[in-house]
Parts: C-alpha cells; sequence; structure tokens
C-alpha cells in the first residue's frame, strides 16, 4: 500500500512500550469486565491471567515480529524514497536536456579516456606475467660499458652451482623458424631458445604433451620442438595429434613434444620453443667474452628478494676474482621480471596516465560549474520544497541523486566510448609495446571507472548542495533579494574553478607541445638516406640447404640480379640488414700496421655487410674513393668501407684510404676484414636521436651471411613490386619464407612509433582539455553576463559605449585566464622536467613552447568571452531595468 | 457445557481473527471477546496465540494496525481488514466450507 505521507519509524524500545501497552490494555478490560461481574479483583486478575495464557511468550514474540515490521517498512520506504527521487531526477534532467547532454558527455569523455587509457597502462605495466608466482622470477642483467645486458654459456653454469637462494636459471635467446608445411606458404617464425628447464622455471603446464626433459639441450638429443597454443591453433588446426609427429623447421625434422598454452608468449611473443644446444666448447672458458644470451632466474619461495639479488651481485664478484680480464667492469644485477619487460615504458605510460586524469579533473571542473549555475537557478525550487517540510538531508539527497544519475549514465557512455577508444589505441600503438595486443577493457578497469562515477556523483550532489544551504534560504524565498550573498559566493567558486581548469590545461599543453616540438626535431633529423621509394624484405637461408659460402653468394647475386630486372625497379641490392630496422651488430677491430693493443682494449664498430648497389638504393652519398664493385669477388683483393664517424672517431689525422682493417669474425678459418677503399656518409642505423655509429662495410660477395634483406629503389610507389619481389624468392627457393615486407618509409615510421604514440596521445589530450577549458571559460562569463544584465543596462544608461562594455567583459575573461595560464605555467616548468627525457633536441623549459601555449590560452580566452561580450554590449538599458 | 472444550485445529485461529475483523476495526481485546461468544465456549481459546495472530497477520498485510481510544477512552491498538486480508478471509473460508461439508458427507449414515 502506498502512504502519502511516512509514519515516522518506531524504534526498539517504542516497540518494546507499544507491545506492553497492548497487552496491559487488554488484561485491565478483561479484570474490569469480571468485576463488574461480581468477582473480587485479585480472583479477576487471576481468571484473565488464566485466560489469556503464556503472556511472557507472547511478548516476546510479538516484539520480534513488529520488529521485523519495522524494518520492511523501512526498507520499503527507502525504496519508495530512492524511487520517487530518481523519478524526479530523470524529470528534473529531461526538463533541462542541454545541461543534461553537456555534463553526459563532458563526463563520457573524461571517464571513457580515462578507462581506455587505464586499461591499456594496467595490460601493459600493472596486470602481471601469466606465471605462477611471478613475482619470484628475476631477470639476470650483465651491464658492462660498451656492451648490452646479455650472459655467456659459462654464467648459466656459473649460477647453477654457486647460487643458493634460487630455484634454478635458465638461458633464452630468440630464435627464427622458417617452417615448411606441405599445401601451404612457407612461414616465417619467431620463436625463442631456451634451457630444457625453461617451463619448469615458469612453472607452466603443457597443454598437451609434455615439455623439454633433462638433457634435450644437448647437442647430440634428438630434436624437438614446443608449439604455442596460437600456433596450434593457426596451422595444425588444435590437432592434439601433432605431438610426436615432425615438423620441417630450418629444413631440419623436429618433432613436436608439447603445447604450451595461449598467453605464454614470453620471450618475445615466442610462437614456438626450442631447446638451446651448447656444444662442449661453448660452455668452456673460451666463450667468457661472447655474450647474446638472457639469463632467467626464480628465486626460491620465502627468500626475500633483497637477498636473492645481493647473491646476484656476489656471485659476479666472485667470478671476477677468477676472470679478471673478462669481468672487468661488468656488473650483475637481478630485476624482477616484470620490471624488466616494462623497462622504460613506466615513465611515459605513468604520464599519459596523469595526462588523461586531469582531463577527467577538467572535465569534472565544468561539470561542476554547470551544476553551480544550476544549483543557484533553482534556489528558490528548494527553498519552496523547505518551506514545504523537506529536511536538508532530503534535499541533499535529492541532488546527489541526480548527480549520481548524471554521472552514471556518463559512465556507461564512458565505458562505450573507451571500446572504441581501445580500439584505435592498440591500433596506433607502437609494435613494441609488450602485451598491448591483449589489453582490455577488464573487471579491475571497470572497478576504477565504477569508482571514478562514484565519487564524481557524490561530489557533484553535495557541492551544491553545500553551496545552496550554505546560504540563508530563506533569502532566497524573498522577492528581490535574490540571494545575493550567495551568489556572490558562488561566482567567486565559479571564477577559481575555471582559473584552475586553465591552469590544468596549460600543463598539459605544455607537456603536449614539447613532445610535439621534440618529435618534429627527430623527424628533421637527416638518416643519412632517402627513404622514400624503397622496399625492403628479408629472407633467412637455412643453413642446413645453405652450407657453404659459395651456394649462398650464388643464391645472392641470382636474387639481386632478378630483382634488379623487374618492370619498375631501378636498383636492387642487397645486406645484412637496413637502416633503423633494430638489428645491429658489432665487433672489434685492429687496424694492419698500428701499435698492438690488448683483446680487452680493441676498439669496436658496426659491421655491415652490402651489396655493391646497397649505396646507391639508399641514397647514402659515398664521399671519398669508390663504392663496391661487381669486381669485389671472393677471389678478388678484400676491400672495405667505412662511414663518416668512423674516420672522425680512429682515423681523424690520417687518410683511411689504403689502411686494411681486420675485424673479430673469422668465416671457414679466414680473419675477415679488408682494404679501407671508400668512405661514405654517416646512416642513422639505430635510431634517429641515437649518434651514427662507426661503421664498416664490407662486400656482401666476400662476407655473405643467411639473413638478407633485400632493398630495390623504385619508380612507382614501393608497394607496387611487392608481389613480383616476393615471386623472385619463391622461383629461386619455393621453401623460403619472405617476412618483414616493409617500405623504408615504415621502418623510419617504426622506428619513432613510441615517440609519435606519446606525442598524438598527449596532444589529443592537451586538445580536448584546450575545448574544455574554453567551453568552461565561456559559460561562467555567459553566465555572469546574463547576472548583470540589470547593472550592464545602468551602466549604458549613464553613458558606457558599447565597445567599452565588451571590452570590460572581455578584460574579465583574460584576468581569469591569465591567472590560470601563470598558475598553469609554474606547474609545468616542474612537470615538464618529468618527461625531459623522452625529449629529443628541446629543452623541458623550451620558451617557444611555454609562450606558445601562453599566447594560445590568450587567444582562446579572448574568443571565448567575446561573444558573451557582444551580447552584453548589446543590452538595451530599458529593457534590462525593467526586466527586473 | 456439555463437554471438554476443544483445542483449535492448526491455521484455525487466523480465519476466525479475520472473521471477526470483517465487522469493522476492533482492538485485540474486542476480538477475543467476540470469537469466545460466538463459538460458546465450545474452542478452548487463549489470548496469547490470539495476539501472536494479530502481529503475524499485520506482518503479512493481511490486518492494518493503528493506535487509536477505547470506548472507555483508552489508548488500544486497532486493527482492520486490508483489500489483502478480505480475499485472504474468503479464501479460507471457502476452503474450511468445502472441508468440513466433505467431513458431514462422510459422516452422514448413507
Amino acid at each position: 500500500m502506498r502512504r502519502f505521507f511516512q509514519l515516522p519509524w518506531r524504534t526498539r524500545q517504542q516497540i518494546r512500550a507499544d507491545v506492553d501497552d497492548e497487552l496491559s490494555f487488554h488484561l485491565d478490560m478483561r479484570i474490569d469486565a469480571l468485576v463488574a461481574s461480581g468477582m473480587s479483583r485479585d480472583e479477576a486478575r487471576a481468571q484473565a491471567i488464566r485466560e489469556f495464557g503464556d503472556i511472557d511468550d507472547a511478548r516476546r514474540y510479538i516484539r520480534a515480529v513488529d520488529h521485523d515490521i519495522e524494518a520492511a517498512r523501512r526498507r520499503s520506504d527507502y525504496m519508495n524514497d530512492l524511487r520517487s527521487d530518481i523519478v524526479y531526477a530523470v524529470r528534473k534532467l529531461r526538463g533541462s536536456p542541454m545541461f543534461t547532454l553537456t555534463a553526459v558527455l563532458t563526463l563520457a569523455l573524461g571517464i571513457g579516456a580515462n578507462t581506455a587509457i587505464f586499461s591499456v597502462v594496467n595490460g601493459v605495466l600493472l596486470k602481471p606475467l601469466p606465471f605462477p608466482q611471478q613475482d619470484r622470477l628475476v631477470r639476470i642483467q650483465f651491464r658492462q660499458q660498451g656492451h648490452g645486458d646479455a650472459s655467456t654459456p659459462p654464467d648459466l653454469a656459473d649460477f647453477r652451482t654457486r647460487a643458493r637462494g634460487f630455484d634454478g636459471f635458465s638461458h633464452f635467446e630468440g630464435y627464427t623458424a622458417n617452417l615448411v608445411r606441405e599445401h601451404a606458404e612457407p612461414e616465417r617464425l619467431v620463436g625463442a631458445e631456451v634451457s630444457a628447464n625453461w617451463f619448469s622455471l615458469l612453472r607452466v603446464r603443457p597443454l598437451h604433451g609434455r615439455f623439454f626433459s633433462v638433457g634435450e639441450d644437448s647437442p647430440s638429443a634428438p630434436q624437438v620442438v614446443v608449439l604455442s597454443e596460437p600456433l596450434w591453433r593457426r596451422d595444425f588446426a588444435a590437432d592434439p595429434a601433432i605431438v610426436g609427429k615432425q615438423l620441417q623447421i630450418n629444413a631440419q625434422l623436429m618433432t613436436v613434444v608439447g603445447i604450451a598454452p595461449d598467453g605464454q608468449g614470453y620471450p618475445m611473443s615466442a610462437e614456438l620453443w626450442v631447446p638451446t644446444r651448447f656444444s662442449a666448447r661453448d660452455l668452456s672458458d673460451a666463450t667468457r667474452g661472447a655474450r647474446w644470451l638472457g639469463m632467467l632466474g626464480r628465486v626460491k619461495d620465502g627468500m626475500p628478494l633483497e637477498t636473492a639479488k645481493a647473491e646476484v651481485e656476489g656471485i659476479e664478484k666472485q667470478m671476477e676474482g677468477l676472470f679478471p680480464e673478462q669481468f672487468k667492469e661488468r656488473r650483475a644485477r637481478a630485476i624482477q621480471l616484470q620490471t624488466a619487460i616494462v623497462g622504460d615504458l613506466q615513465r611515459p605510460l605513468y604520464v599519459i596516465m596523469a595526462a588523461v586524469a586531469v582531463v577527467l579533473l577538467i572535465a569534472c571542473a565544468n561539470v561542476a560549474n554547470l551544476m553551480l549555475v544550476r544549483a543557484t537557478a533553482r534556489e528558490s525550487e528548494m527553498a519552496i520544497r523547505t518551506a514545504l517540510g523537506a529536511g536538508r538531508s532530503r534535499l541533499v539527497r535529492q541532488l546527489v541523486t541526480e548527480s549520481m544519475l548524471l554521472s552514471i549514465v556518463g559512465a556507461a557512455a564512458g565505458v562505450a566510448f573507451a571500446k572504441w577508444g581501445m580500439g584505435v589505441l592498440i591500433a596506433m600503438a607502437p609494435a613494441d609495446l609488450p602485451r598491448v595486443k591483449t589489453a582490455a577493457i577488464d573487471g579491475t578497469a571497470l572497478a576504477v571507472t565504477a569508482g571514478a562515477a562514484l565519487v564524481i556523483g557524490l561530489l557533484f550532489g553535495v557541492l551544491p548542495a553545500v553551496q545552496t544551504s550554505a546560504g540563508d534560504l530563506a533569502n532566497a524565498l524573498r522577492a528581490g533579494a535574490r540571494g545575493a550573498r550567495t551568489r556572490r559566493q558562488a561566482n567567486r567558486t565559479k571564477r577559481f574553478i575555471v582559473a584552475a581548469e586553465v591552469a590544468l590545461a596549460v600543463t598539459l599543453l605544455t607537456g603536449a607541445g614539447l613532445l610535439i616540438r621534440s618529435f618534429r626535431e627527430l623527424m628533421a633529423v637527416n638518416p643519412g638516406f632517402q627513404p622514400d621509394h624503397i622496399m625492403t624484405m628479408r629472407v633467412l637461408l637455412p643453413g642446413k640447404t645453405y652450407d657453404t659460402l659459395p651456394k649462398i653468394a650464388s643464391f645472392a647475386r641470382q636474387l639481386e640480379s632478378r630483382a634488379a630486372a623487374l618492370p619498375g625497379v631501378r636498383a636492387a641490392a642487397l645486406g645484412n640488414a637496413v637502416p633503423l630496422d633494430g638489428t645491429s651488430f658489432w665487433l672489434t677491430f685492429v687496424v694492419r700496421g698500428s701499435a698492438p693493443v690488448r683483446p680487452s682494449d680493441q676498439p669496436s664498430a658496426s659491421i655491415r655487410t652490402v651489396t655493391p648497389n646497397y649505396f646507391t638504393v639508399l641514397g647514402t652519398p659515398l664521399l671519398r674513393g669508390r663504392a663496391f664493385a661487381a669486381d669485389d669477388r671472393v677471389n678478388a683483393p678484400r676491400v672495405a668501407i667505412v662511414n663518416q664517424t668512423f674516420v672522425k672517431r680512429f682515423m681523424a689525422n690520417e687518410d683511411p684510404i689504403g689502411k686494411y682493417v681486420e675485424i673479430g669474425w673469422t668465416i671457414d678459418g679466414v680473419r675477415q676484414g679488408g682494404q679501407i677503399v671508400g668512405v661514405v656518409g654517416d646512416v642513422r642505423d639505430d635510431a634517429l636521436n641515437a649518434d651514427v655509429d662507426p661503421t664498416f662495410y664490407l662486400p656482401f660477395d666476400q662476407t655473405p651471411v643467411e639473413g638478407i634483406v633485400i632493398t630495390a629503389r623504385t619508380a612507382a610507389p614501393p608497394a607496387s613490386i611487392t608481389s613480383a619481389l616476393r615471386g623472385v624468392v619463391r622461383d629461386l627457393d619455393p621453401t623460403l619464407p619472405v617476412y618483414d615486407v616493409q617500405t623504408m618509409e615504415q621502418h623510419v615510421a617504426a622506428s619513432v612509433s613510441r615517440q609519435r604514440f606519446y606525442a598524438t596521445l598527449l596532444g589529443v589530450f592537451a586538445t580536448v582539455a584546450l575545448v574544455l577549458a574554453a567551453v568552461g571559460l565561456y559559460g561562467v562569463i555567459a553566465y555572469a553576463v546574463s547576472q548583470r544584465t540589470h547593472e550592464l543596462g545602468v551602466r549604458v544608461a549613464l553613458g558606457a559605449t558599447g565597445t567599452r562594455i565588451s571590452r570590460m567583459v572581455i578584460g574579465e575573461g583574460v584576468i581569469l585566464t591569465a591567472a590560470g595560464v601563470l598558475v598553469g605555467l609554474v606547474a609545468s616548468l616542474g612537470g615538464a622536467r618529468i618527461i625531459a627525457k623522452l625529449l629529443y633536441n628541446v629543452k623541458s623549459s623550451d620558451p617557444v613552447t611555454f609562450v606558445g601555449v601562453a599566447l594560445l590560452l590568450g587567444v582562446v580566452a579572448a574568443c571565448a568571452s567575446y561573444i558573451p561580450a557582444r551580447r552584453a554590449a548589446r543590452v538595451d538599458p530599458l529593457v534590462a531595468m525593467r526586466g527586473d | 457445557m456439555a463437554s471438554e472444550p476443544m483445542d483449535l485445529l492448526q491455521g484455525t485461529l487466523d480465519v476466525l481473527v479475520l472473521r471477526a475483523l470483517r465487522l469493522g476495526p476492533m482492538h485485540g481485546y474486542a476480538v477475543s471477546r467476540w470469537i469466545r461468544e460466538r463459538t460458546d465456549g465450545v474452542l478452548e481459546i487463549e489470548d496469547a496465540p490470539l495476539y501472536k495472530a494479530l502481529h503475524r497477520l499485520e506482518q503479512a498485510g493481511h490486518v492494518a494496525a493503528e493506535w487509536g481510544f477505547s470506548e472507555n477512552n483508552r489508548r488500544a491498538r486497532f486493527y482492520r481488514l486490508t483489500p489483502d486480508g478480505r480475499r485472504q478471509l474468503k479464501d479460507e473460508e471457502a476452503a474450511w466450507r468445502r472441508y468440513a461439508a466433505a467431513v458431514f458427507k462422510v459422516l452422514e449414515p448413507a
């Protein structure tokens, strides 16, 4: 039943008293009746009690029932109130569709962007790796000047025998597989070579079959391979019977022993795993200088990580005592696997998360101002409801219901927006951002979103409520008074909020401005080659088939000449790498005839092996001497070309041409190297923002390699020759997969994809922030003008010109903005230091950016104030003064 | 009295209380008196279960209670049938009549 008014709820004591009253009324009535029929009072009482039965039991029972009735009533009253609050709120919100739409869209934008970015950051940084007790897994890294952080085969043995705090250690390195199946294109797969204990170290269980067993990483053991679940589904139709069968990988037969469950794509998004197979020589002390292996360890359960880390450093010290030469200045350290993977992503991703949080703050500020304007407009409504008996808490509840409704709808729309945004983000994200492809809006992200919506809803409900009830409500009812004091206070709050908004937007704009300027600096770098109209693709010749240098050289010669003969190809060349493809290969060298140096003090340089046309195709200028020629064959005198940096670094005061350089690389017993015949321009091989490597080029014919990049300069758009170029490879060897098919411009783009990603995201957020701040500013100024119509009318009547009035209004907007800009710029000076590490060729206090942002906001503020200013200038004094 | 008073069958009290309230709002004492008079003391009815029944019926929504003043001007809790209670009474009454008719049919000399 619906009641039209609420009965007050009964307390426990009231129920107790009511029950006692009811029962004693009964007894009294009965006693009176019996006395009236002639009984004595005592007899009557005794009979009444007898007739009643177990009165204590009844009393207990009734109290309990009444208590339940009361609780149920309270619940239903609450639900009724809530329902009517919601109905009322919906009616109110629908009554002002512009307000509602603006608020919901603003919130959806802010919340949605946060949900999307949080989901990405969560997927990349925060979500634990999919291995049991993954926090016990550590990378063992060996830092040494001029080398990476890799380890050697003997290192693994050292750590296995010496470490006490670890369950085990395992090696891993990248592995490339050419998989040839019947009735299918040959496929190039990324895999990993790992120690036999790899999977037990990760504590992963096989989906089917088994993982490697002890001893399967010895060179004499039969060849085995573990496939990943995605590969197994894609290429083998998820057939469990594949376990035990043999596959042709790199021209060898390997037995599939097991399937690893999805999500285990570590290291390097591996799709298959083979055991590392070290020979006795690999494991001897002779290889202590050759570092190419990653090392993983698992800290024993219950062993503090710090102790384990200290142990790793201790072992390195012991080894340095045994092999002082190789371990000189080498430092070993253990880093949690997740931290190692995330690496230098942490800072930029947190910066982006902070940026998007600022966008939400600005969005909230705008909505807060909207709510304040609304609250002012509703002062009389609230006053009337108070007069009709609505308590203060009831009014606050009503306002909170409205704002919660807004924030919930905003959040829901935001999640939909985030879903779309995630697609864009993931497509835009750099390919080397780990785990980004699997990032999704999950429970955690939704919980964060819901939390944000809750806080926002509460805040926005309570804020105007406090604002409204802060002033004298009765004041609002009194005609003419119009709660002037409250209003002035509310306006001050609004101005403060807008100035804060501007300040926040300034910090985002300077951050984005710095990153964008840095990105433009990066793109303006001369890479040392002309990236347009170049197509590149890679093949890897399996050592089993191409087991002699003449075989490789003959394949390469045919490949190059056929590629060059394709219509639309101006020139074609081969090399072991192309600039910016992420491969570089360093070796030590000695110049013949110079004073002998100890092996550990020999200089090193980047080594590249290329065919004669390589520099023509890339457009790298020959500065001195000659390029390689077709005559620089195996049996011809060995020659070499160096780049400018090489000359500057190592032969600054002498003529490089004619010097003979020997490098630390022996093929078939022949020490590689050659006589320098030419000098070429510097090429940024590693990254546009990295120093140029001293580089030493060898002719491909004299130093052939199995991993070949084909490059072709085209007349038409480079992609147009892709299939023809693939066809050349297929005709020569149908079992060779072609991969890494990219134009040179794509290589350049990929090399700066992180910087582009950060700059784009921050740019987008800054733009949104700017628009929101402009809208907020406009709203406040426009509202102030509409409030002051009366005053403006008086001014016009007293002789103020329209120009003067509009200048006054614009001035107000500019002053508000100037305050915000000032605070924002100071905050940015501090904030920019956080992103200083991400900047290239731009100082974190770059004056161009800071002044630019200040000017931009000045212009935006003037525009945002211009419209209300024009309205103010047209105020008709008669209408304005009558209208009040 | 012809014989010893009989115990009340389970659930019978509820229907008696509802029936009493069909006369109009009354307090517990009045309900108790009315039932005793109607049954001529054939049924042994104590007041404790009667009050328990009243509150139970209130919880079920069959009756509604309100404080008012008795004929001798004392504060008393008055009960009245809700539309729900009226329906409930009708259903239970019909059920009782069917039940009694069936029993009579068996007892009637063939």
